[in-house]
């Protein structure tokens, strides 16, 4: 089992803007790494998708495009968070998904 | 009682035999607006539907507007499992519901009724177009429009602002309120949309008065209901029974209790959508009151009761299943707890959950609630979170992986 995790959302909303590629994408690019990308149910943060989330960093991507897979591909490795993808989810929602993280639904 | 003298339905009642007992005689007293909605006001008369919101009060919003055209809907889209209440009151007594229809339009000077139906149920369809069929003719119908119109079968579609969606030709969405629909609601317009029991109920109280209604059931509960029991009862099927009879009453009298003389667990008493009660909570009074103050509700009468093998959180399994499955998806908090609530407790009923995760039901529903269009949103947490409490045993028992004993 991995230890660090990329959870994206593959809910309908996330799924409109294209996050199936970047499930894609993210999964090539880090197919030689530790890293397990993994599709996600649905994060509730629909309104700001597509979301992916960074376990157990408990780092939060709203908005995501095609063009920042790298970067988030990088952090994911050990780089640095990509800090303009992490604003405007609600600070609640967060702490009930990573509650749900920590007890093991993904 | 009301609405079947024999406290359930026993014939398929013809035109001459209602007008022989009594009815249209209500309609043909030719009563003001006024008088009508006054009259059901001072009844009490609750929704039967599962909301329990007084109708007059409901009539009323509409009334004292200034739009028009107004109209009334008659809901027969019934999706909810187990419940047969509407089918029986449209096959068994279809006039006795098109008057109640008809008194309704009245009380709001309506020009135009419609019979939501849920598209499945043709023997009810044929039933109540003959139905209308014979009023206009016997000249009832006066300027009144009727229009029969088929219901999907999805549970969302029987919510009253989806039917209105319905109704104009459009995907059963419910519409985000307020406005609700007696102010505005099809094409805009104000619109009474009330169940089918809840409209049956009509011509008795007009026909009798509201003080002759009120000698049935509770101060607060008035009147009857249709409880529908399932196939795990002897005797399943739909009872009519004064609102304040006791849940012992309706197992052991009635439904003869569980099959093979199995032992009762719990019980669910008003859908899916309300909280368990355990078998020491048969002396419950069925009303609104006394069921909330149990830790349930009502609802629309559907009654499951369950035996001591049943697996609890394979029920509850199957409940947030069903949530998950008829979310209709246009709010994303709706579908993100559905599907969430339903994912956990797969994983809890298999084994595969951290004992952590107990604890974030009650989170998600908080977080959730009130977050969608439609009530739907805030149905996965009373059966859910009631089960966590009253069976807690079982559901570690499956997070240990050890065999579930189903029992307490």
């Amino acid at each position: 089992m991995a230890s660090n995790y990329v959870l994206v959302c593959q809910n309908e909303d996330c799924k409109a803007r294209g996050s199936g590629e970047l499930l894609d994408k993210l999964s090539q690019g880090l197919k030689d790494s530790d890293v397990e990308v993994k599709p996600y149910m649905c994060f509730g943060g629909c309104q700001a998708g597509p979301n992916i989330v960074l376990y157990p960093q408990k780092v939060w991507y709203c908005g995501v495009k095609q063009n920042d897979v790298d970067e988030i591909a990088a952090h994911a490795k050990g780089g640095a968070p990509v800090e303009r993808l992490t604003h405007g989810i609600d600070d609640g929602l967060k702490d009930l998904i990573y509650q749900l993280l920590d007890a093991g639904l993904f | 009682m009301i609405l079947f003298p024999e406290g359930k339905p026993t014939r398929r009642e013809t035109f001459d035999e209602y007008r022989a007992s009594g009815g249209y005689e209500a309609l043909g007293r030719n009563l003001s607006p006024t008088a009508i909605l006054q009259e059901i006001s001072d009844s009490g008369l609750r929704g039967r539907g599962g909301a329990g919101f007084p109708a007059g009060r409901k009539w009323a919003v509409a009334a004292e507007t200034t739009a028009i055209p107004r109209y009334v809907v008659c809901n027969a889209g019934e999706d909810e499992p187990g419940s047969i209440k509407d089918r029986i009151l449209i096959s068994h007594r279809p006039h006795l519901v098109l008057e109640g229809t008809i008194l309704a339009a009245h009380a709001i000077r309506a020009s135009h009724a419609y019979v939501y139906l849920n598209e499945t149920y043709d023997d009810c369809f044929n039933r109540m177009h003959e139905a209308v069929r014979e009023a206009t003719v016997a000249g009832l119908l006066g300027a009144l429009a009727i229009t029969i119109h088929r219901a999907p079968t999805v549970y969302v579609a029987g919510e009253d602002s989806a039917a209105l969606e319905v109704l104009e030709g459009k995907p059963p969405l419910p519409r985000q309120k307020p406005p609700y629909p007696a102010a505005a609601g099809l094409f805009g317009k104000p619109t009474v949309v009330n169940n089918v029991e809840t409209l049956a109920n009509v011509p008795p109280i007009i026909r009798n008065g509201a003080s002759w209604f009120r000698t049935h059931g509770t101060p607060d509960s008035p009147g009857t209901m249709l409880f529908c029991l399932g196939d795990e009862m002897n005797h399943p099927g739909a009872y009519e029974l004064p609102l304040g009879t006791s849940l012992r009453y309706l197992y052991e009298n009635v439904g003869g209790g569980l099959k093979n003389g199995a032992e009762l667990k719990a019980i669910l008493p008003g859908g899916p959508s309300c909280a368990f009660l355990t078998n020491d909570q048969l002396d419950v009074p069925l009303d609104s009151e006394s069921l909330k103050k149990a830790g349930s509700t009502l609802g629309c009468g559907v009654m499951r009761f369950y035996s001591k093998d049943t697996c609890m959180v394979e029920e509850t399994l199957r409940i947030a299943r069903f949530f998950a499955r008829e979310s209709c998806g246009q709010c994303p908090a709706c579908r993100m707890e559905t599907n969430m609530l339903s994912a956990m407790l797969e994983r809890i009923q298999q084994g595969k959950a951290d004992a952590a995760l107990l604890d974030q039901f009650q989170k998600i529903i908080d977080f959730n609630r009130g977050k969608g269009y439609c009530a739907l949103i805030n149905m996965p947490g009373p059966p859910i979170l009631s089960a966590l409490r009253l069976f807690r045993g079982e559901f570690e028992e499956h997070i240990r992986g050890s065999h579930c004993s189903g029992g307490l």
